[in-house]
């Protein structure tokens, strides 16, 4: 204690020299007293002076590396409180004057979402339809934007081989891409569990096992489901 | 490394053997696969312990940077247990998982993973 009192009446240079004693023997015990010291400074210093005289010693000294982070970790106290003031500030001025005035402009306005969602909407409907027409099983649409924030739309369908699963698989890369000019990221080769990512649709085709499996209707349940035109129903073969 | 596993497949902790993709290649990062033996279970599962698998890394505790600056970096290594066509072997996948994975043809496990 009585070793702070003397640095606290000195100054800049005798502090740092001081430091380099204290280190090597009671470094856990003398770091109560020395954050201690360092709010009694802020109150005496004139904060800017307070500033460069920190700037000034970490530097020039070449002091111990592990004295550097002594003397950081006190810094950070130092600057914990300067942020809880600068939020009080800022929120105390955000209430005056309350403006916005940097909005970024990544969000699309509703109605050109809902453009966009209409769009995918009919994109999602078509594929169902080539789904279907290749005799594909229980297919579902669902709504997970509200859910999801890296689709819009899903669309599930159960596949009775794997050939089928070829099949649908082929039929839904053609289309799309003849028709939209969307080419699906995802399974190239024919998996248990295919899928097709086309950006806002992601289509999964499944063989009745896995889909029993991974039974993702019931982790999406939460999805609206959209209505299909059901042409022809096939048969359901277990 | 050992790696917490993060879905329902039946293991706990995973040690990794080997990074797939290139030979000699020293870190793997998220998004790829690795060769690792199941180190702890869950009892009553299809996967025992000392069963050498395949998954593919979630989370790592070293940063992830993205083109546009972002950096993520998670507070746990974990990984998911695929099977060899690429399907993860649990239903459900815990934690947080990046965008990354998306992109890198594991849609299937962003698409079991919350929010």
């Amino acid at each position: 204690m009585a070793v702070s009192t003397t640095t606290l009446s000195i100054g800049g240079n005798t502090f740092s020299g001081h430091l380099r004693q204290w280190e090597p023997h009671e470094s856990k015990l003398l770091k109560k007293p020395r954050k201690h010291f360092r709010w009694l400074c802020l109150n005496e210093l004139h904060l800017p002076r307070f500033r460069t005289k920190t700037s000034n010693f970490n530097p020039a000294r070449g002091l111990l590396p592990s004295l550097h982070a002594y003397g950081k970790e006190a810094d950070d106290a130092f600057l914990s409180n300067v942020n809880e003031d600068t939020d009080e500030m800022f929120g105390d001025l955000m209430k005056k004057y309350g403006k916005v005035v940097y909005r970024k402009n990544d969000r699309k306005s509703q109605s050109a979402e809902l453009d966009d969602d209409a769009e995918s909407l009919s994109f999602a409907v078509a594929m169902a339809k080539v789904a279907s027409e290749v005799k594909a099983g229980d297919i579902r649409v669902l709504f997970v934007k509200p859910l999801v924030y890296w689709t819009r739309f899903f669309i599930i369908c159960t596949a009775f081989s794997r050939p089928q699963i070829d099949a649908i698989g082929s039929k839904i890369r053609d289309l799309a891409e003849k028709k939209y000019g969307k080419i699906p990221t995802g399974d190239t080769k024919p998996n248990s569990w295919t899928l097709l990512d086309f950006g806002d649709v992601v289509i999964h085709i499944f063989l009745p096992q896995q889909r029993d499996f991974y039974n993702l209707e019931e982790f999406y349940g939460n999805a609206t489901q959209i209505e299909l035109p059901s042409e022809n129903q096939p048969p359901f073969r277990s | 490394t050992h790696l917490n596993v993060a879905d329902n497949s039946g293991a706990r902790e995973l040690m990794c053997i080997r990074v797939i993709g290139a030979s000699n290649r020293r870190y793997a990062h998220i998004g790829d696969v690795i060769v690792a033996v199941i180190k702890e279970a869950v009892p009553n599962t299809p996967l025992e312990r000392s069963e050498v698998i395949r998954a593919v890394i979630v989370r790592t505790c070293k940063e992830l940077k993205r083109d546009n600056g972002m950096i993520i970096r998670y507070d746990d290594n974990a990984a998911v247990v695929i099977d060899q066509e690429g399907n993860p072997k649990g239903t459900r996948i815990f934690g947080a998982i990046a965008r990354e994975l998306r992109q890198l043809n594991f849609t299937k496990i962003v698409s079991l993973a919350p929010e």
